[in-house]
């Protein structure tokens, strides 16, 4: 129901509110309209721990590196190369099945210098693209600040490094049915016939509320208290438009966490209530039976994003999910005492979605796993006089994919690249 | 190559350290300065473009090393750190640094270039290499201050003078909340309750004097010692340890106590009941197990011992069911108040642990070493170990917890990692660019070799410890061979006595009062707002520093720390007096305030404290939601709402609106909490000014009460809240058709009584106003 406080927000150009945040003025201010977000929705898949992409996008299968497979075995689809791994599996997807579905729409990134090999500054880098800097947002941070500010969930996080930059505030919704409750929150436990207040009355206290920040606006107060003010507006007001979700509210839950996760993040989107979403799993930091941990993790990892596709298709906002796929650093080309693998600095990415051509493989690792740099230009392998792909170089594309790269906040967490390194043609 | 591995602690330096606590490897001379290398000194003249040199590239690089005690001690280009000494002496030794810079940058090489640019471009043999790539921002200051000096002369301009980071004008146009308002605030913060008639009169009268007297009472209130914990979880984490709470007792240790409550009899009890409470028993214990360290650190708190325990107490804490998981409750029942209660905590010691095997854990003494929270099962099994980790974690939450020091954010980058891990053996041990941090975290690690088990229990390892890291040990110094069987004792021992300590307890106490970490120095140069940040920065290090040696002075006493924050300017100030700052002074004024998005425990509490009785959603189901922690998955508090927040606020609002005003009239006026002058019979009226009077004076008490303001009935936000009072009530009436009672849902009756008269629709007007209080950020902040 359409309530006369929307109404009269409208006549007095009180939209929907966005917060003002630290740094560099906001996109918007109070006085902005703005609607439902419609896309691009940016999803981030992160395998916490560190992935093995030997058993994954960067196969290899000699000198010891994998136990399951030799290099004879490795597979093919398109441009990009895979390990096997369905004979090795009792649940989950395989490889072969993940990569025979994506591999035409897939970018894969292999030989990704982190720089460093300990799981809290390789999140930190991987997910800001910034090595020492704790400031520094997110990718899905940023994207939600500069593309959705005024959306109530617009950075949804599960976990994993989640560093807003001061931006966005970040939303944890960590349960199905809690999206329920949000989308009713005038409603006695949510049931929506049940309404605490008449309706006239709840537009009155709106409006007070919307009369009192105006005025207070004008008032002297220090920089800390002006923000929590406006934040806390914003979140209360832009919280009404949760109630979009309820109509993609899934009647099931599934089983596993990321697919859970990938539901809220999904019936968020559709209401346009989200922009983006860092949706995690752990377990990967196999230090002891590698092997055994991977074939189990792997393919639990890639049925979750297959599932996260599917349910997008059925959503109809598919065309507009652009996924990011990653792990903070990867795992050693030797096997420990222990049979499991310890941590590695260099590893890949995968990317999928709309602007980014797929069926295509940028980068490489020599067969000791070490990087082969790039020609920043062609995106050829250039041993000799290439770049070492870092996260920097990646974020760098990444905010150049979503537009927002000239954008007030990417320039106040900027990376300060050489023209040389920035990747050409790095998404098509 | 880099290498500056103690040094590189000590760097943050610039703003870890006590300032006024000289470090013992870096004497003061009589006078209290340290020898600098001056010779044939030019003396500094460039001092306009020296300070930005200085605070851009000598504090933040070239100090690292160019230091009593660091890496480059015996160069000629000595500096000092200015904020490592007394703040009288602070003038003097900035402009010893500018005469140590104006020295390096005149001296010329061959080629004519300054020796300063090429030692700072690797040039000359630089022991720190390249430091200032080229292009760099950092080596543009550099130059521009070389070449600054070149069109000045030092004879027109001896003498000058470089600002020193004088802070005494910080706060300047900075307004204060007022002494009732402190007040609320830090009774609400500390004791989660309104402050009593005694409290407000004391202050009323004296003032911050009065503040306290005030606050040691409050220090003394059972509900600050659950605040403290609470916030000390925050930072230790313990309560989330994995598994069950018995879990901490190791099989080999404790196999035959640790599930005390399975055989533990319930005969006194009708059978029928026996299981449920055997349930309770055991749910009982584990809470009390998973509570001791937090335990501990209020015993000490409590008993106004030193802090320093918290690393140093030769005991742990128990209560009568832990007890009995340690095997001990026979021996100590006596000592208990209540014996039946699971949370009557008492210090006690453990024996040195006997493994099932028949070994005892090698002692001199006969008991388990204790060393506070440290050698806790609890704190061991919070952060545990591997095979590859080899503590290291544990060494990292050392130096956090207990150093301020994180060593995460000091890893510098490395060319490359995955070739140097290729081409060593062991590099942490043989890289340079590894041994930088390992050769500080590695001997740490080796403290606690003892406690080398994926479960976090006692056990040494097997094979013996690693041969292939550095030695056991602490910062250069190596654990005695006597000192092995308690080395986390001895690690303790050198703890306590590092100035580092103090402050990081300081910053700690900061937290919990804020709801926010200290902040950190700025980095990137090139923000146009980087001296006001950096000045910002500075102020908050001498609070802390303050807070930090008042700590000190007391024996650790924490109330002082307390103490001395709630009665600084930052945690006190309020608002500006000028209508406009300019963003300079934004930016130093970015981080000042408490203005803190409540926790909810906090908000349940608030809620408490207002209403008479807590919520209880907050606590439970949506905690997460609301930004709260699980100590284990969950390890950080969001501080800023997102819409998630904005809805719960919004539920929290019309739900305890809805539980409490008809209720409240239901009592007689001089019980009523929220509306004890009026009724619900009280109709605005165009010409009824007693009733205006009587309405605005319910709004007053009703900011007062649930919002912390002292509005006077004309107030501006009383009149917003007198608008929304008539104006609902006169819309109600104008359409005629509502029903002359209150919410089904909001009876004061309960689910079973009758619902509440409400003939002029005043009572849902007055809910409607409660609702709008509650969703304020006077009431959802601090």
């Amino acid at each position: 129901m359409r309530r006369d406080f929307l109404k009269w927000c409208a006549s007095a150009g009180l939209g929907l509110a966005v917060p003002t945040f630290h740094g560099t003025a906001p996109a918007f201010d109070d006085g902005d309209d703005v609607g439902a977000y419609d896309g691009p929705f940016y999803v981030v898949c992160n395998a916490s721990g560190g992935w093995d992409t030997t058993y994954l996008m960067d196969p290899k299968g000699v000198d010891g590196i994998n136990r399951l497979y030799q290099q004879g075995d490795i597979l093919t689809h398109g441009e990009l190369h895979f390990a096997p791994t369905a004979e090795h599996i009792s649940e989950g997807m395989s490889n072969e099945d993940f990569f025979t579905k994506y591999a035409p729409e897939l970018l894969v990134l292999n030989g990704l210098d982190y720089s460093v090999n300990n799981h809290a500054p390789c999140s930190r880098y991987v997910a800001t693209g910034h090595l020492d800097s704790p400031a520094y947002p997110t990718f899905a941070a940023l994207v939600a600040a500069c593309r959705g500010p005024a959306c109530p969930l617009a950075f949804l996080t599960f976990g994993n490094y989640s560093a807003t930059g001061n931006l966005v505030p970040m939303a944890r919704v960590p349960y199905i049915p809690s999206l329920k409750l949000l989308a009713n929150a005038d409603s006695v436990q949510g049931i929506d016939r049940h309404s605490y207040h008449d309706v006239f009355v709840s537009d009155h206290i709106d409006r007070a509320l919307a009369e009192q920040r105006q005025r207070r606006k004008l008032q002297p107060v220090l920089p800390r208290r002006q923000r929590a003010e406006s934040m806390l507006y914003a979140a209360q007001l832009n919280s009404k438009s949760l109630a979009r979700i309820t109509p993609h509210i899934p009647k099931s839950i599934p089983k596993d966490s990321l697919s859970q996760q990938a539901e809220i993040a999904l019936a968020s989107f559709k209401a346009g209530v989200c922009v983006s979403a860092n949706l995690t799993i752990g377990q990967f930091d196999s230090h002891q039976k590698n092997d055994e941990d991977q074939m189990r993790l792997l393919p639990r990892f890639l049925s979750s994003i297959d599932y996260l596709l599917r349910r997008a298709e059925d959503l109809q906002i598919r065309e507009k999910l652009i996924l990011v796929i990653q792990s903070e650093m990867a795992r050693t080309p030797t096997y420990n005492k222990g049979n499991g693998k310890d941590h590695w600095s260099v590893g890949s990415m995968m990317f999928l979605g709309p602007g980014i051509q797929g069926n295509r493989a940028v980068g490489s690792t020599d067969k000791g796993q070490l990087p082969v740099p790039v020609n920043a230009q062609t995106l050829a392998l250039d041993p000799e006089n290439g770049l070492r792909i870092r996260p920097e170089h990646i974020h760098t594309a990444l905010r150049q994919l979503a537009d927002i790269d000239e954008h007030p906040f990417s320039q106040q967490f900027a990376f300060k690249l050489k023209d040389t390194e920035v990747l050409r043609g790095f998404w098509a | 190559m880099v290498r500056f591995p103690y040094s590189l602690l000590w760097s943050t330096a610039v703003w870890t350290v006590a300032c006024t606590t000289a470090r013992t490897d870096q004497p003061p001379t009589a006078a209290g300065a340290v020898a600098v290398a001056v010779s044939d000194s030019p003396g500094c003249f460039g001092t306009s473009t020296f300070r930005d040199s200085w605070i851009k590239v000598g504090e933040r690089i070239c100090l690292k090393c160019h230091v009593s005690g660091g890496d480059a001690t015996d160069s000629k280009f000595r500096l000092r750190d200015v904020f490592r000494v007394a703040a009288a002496e602070r003038a003097a030794t900035v402009t010893q640094n500018c005469d140590a810079f104006t020295r390096m940058a005149l001296a010329r090489e061959a080629d004519g270039r300054s020796r300063l640019i090429v030692k700072a471009t690797g040039g000359l043999d630089h022991g720190g290499g390249e430091v200032l790539p080229a292009g760099s921002t950092e080596l543009r200051v550099l130059q521009e201050f070389v070449e600054s000096l070149k069109r000045k002369s030092p004879e027109s301009h001896a003498g000058g003078s470089v600002d020193a980071d004088d802070l005494t004008s910080f706060f300047d146009g900075v307004d204060m909340l007022s002494h009732q308002r402190l007040l609320r605030r830090v009774s609400l913060s500390l004791v989660a309750r309104l402050p009593n008639d005694s409290e407000r009169q004391a202050v009323q009268s004296h003032g911050l004097n009065a503040l306290e007297a005030v606050l040691t009472t409050m220090m003394k209130e059972d509900a600050f010692y659950q605040r403290l914990q609470e916030g000390f979880n925050d930072i230790f984490l313990t309560l989330g340890y994995n598994g069950n709470g018995e879990a901490v007792l190791s099989y080999n240790h404790f196999h035959q106590t640790r599930h005390w409550y399975q055989k533990h009899s319930l005969d006194h009890l009708p059978e029928n009941e026996r299981q449920r409470a055997r349930y309770k028993l055991a749910d009982q214990y584990r809470e009390a197990l998973r509570r001791e360290p937090l335990e501990l650190l209020r015993y000490i708190v409590e008993q106004n011992r030193p802090f320093s325990e918290i690393l140093t107490a030769d005991y742990t804490m128990v209560s009568p069911y832990t007890a009995r998981g340690y095997g001990i409750f026979e021996e100590l029942q006596g000592q208990f108040q209540d014996p039946d209660d699971p949370f009557d905590y008492i210090p006690a010691k453990l024996t040195a642990l006997k493994h099932r095997d028949g070994s005892i854990q090698p002692t001199d003494d006969g008991h388990y070493p204790h060393c506070g929270v440290l050698s806790m099962f609890q704190y061991l099994r919070r952060y545990p170990t591997t095979e590859t980790n080899r503590n290291r974690l544990r060494a990292r939450m050392y130096y956090q917890h207990f150093l301020g020091v994180d060593i995460m954010s000091l890893a510098p980058r490395v060319s490359d990692a995955a070739a140097i891990d290729a081409a060593y053996e062991v590099p942490t041990l043989q890289a340079a660019e590894c041994v930088v941090c390992h050769r500080t975290i590695d001997p740490v690690a080796g403290l606690f070799q003892d406690y080398y088990n994926e479960d976090g229990h006692y056990g040494p390892r097997k094979d013996g410890w690693f041969t292939d890291m550095f030695g056991a040990g602490r910062e250069g110094l190596d654990l005695p061979e006597a000192q092995r069987w308690r080395s986390l004792q001895w690690l303790a021992e050198q703890t306590v006595t590092d100035p580092r300590f103090a402050i990081a307890m300081a910053e700690h106490v900061y937290y919990i009062l804020m709801g926010r970490n200290v902040v950190r120095p700025p980095t990137d140069i090139d923000d146009v707002a980087f001296a006001a940040r950096r000045r910002a920065c500075l102020a908050q290090r001498e609070l802390i520093e303050h807070a930090a040696k008042a700590f000190t002075d007391s024996d650790f006493n924490l109330k002082v720390i307390f103490q001395q924050l709630i009665v600084s300017s930052f945690y006190r100030a309020d608002g500006v007096s000028a209508a406009r700052l300019d963003p300079q002074r934004m930016a130093e004024l970015d981080d000042v305030g408490v203005v803190r998005l409540l926790s909810p425990e906090q908000i349940e509490r608030k809620i408490a404290a207002v209403f008479g009785e807590s919520w209880g959603r907050l606590d439970k189901s949506y905690a997460i939601l609301y930004g709260g922690i699980d100590s284990r998955e969950v390890t950080e508090r969001l501080t800023e709402p997102s819409g998630a927040v904005g809805a719960l606020q919004r539920i929290l609002a019309n739900d305890v609106a809805c539980r409490h005003v008809a209720a409240d009239f239901a009592l007689p006026p001089d019980e009523r909490r929220l509306f004890p002058g009026i009724q619900p019979d009280v109709v605005p009226g165009t010409s009824d000014a007693a009733a205006e009077k009587k309405i605005r004076g319910a709004i007053v008490h009703l900011h007062q009460k649930i919002l912390g303001r002292y509005d006077s009935p004309a107030d501006p936000e009383v009149d917003q809240t007198y608008r929304l009072f008539t104006g609902i009530v006169e819309e109600a009436n104008s359409e005629g058709k509502f029903q002359p009672v209150e919410s089904y849902f909001c009876k004061s009756s309960g689910q079973e009584g009758p619902r509440d008269p409400d003939s002029h629709y005043t009572m849902r007007a007055w809910r409607a106003v409660v609702t709008y209080l509650l969703r304020q950020p006077d009431f959802l902040y601090e």
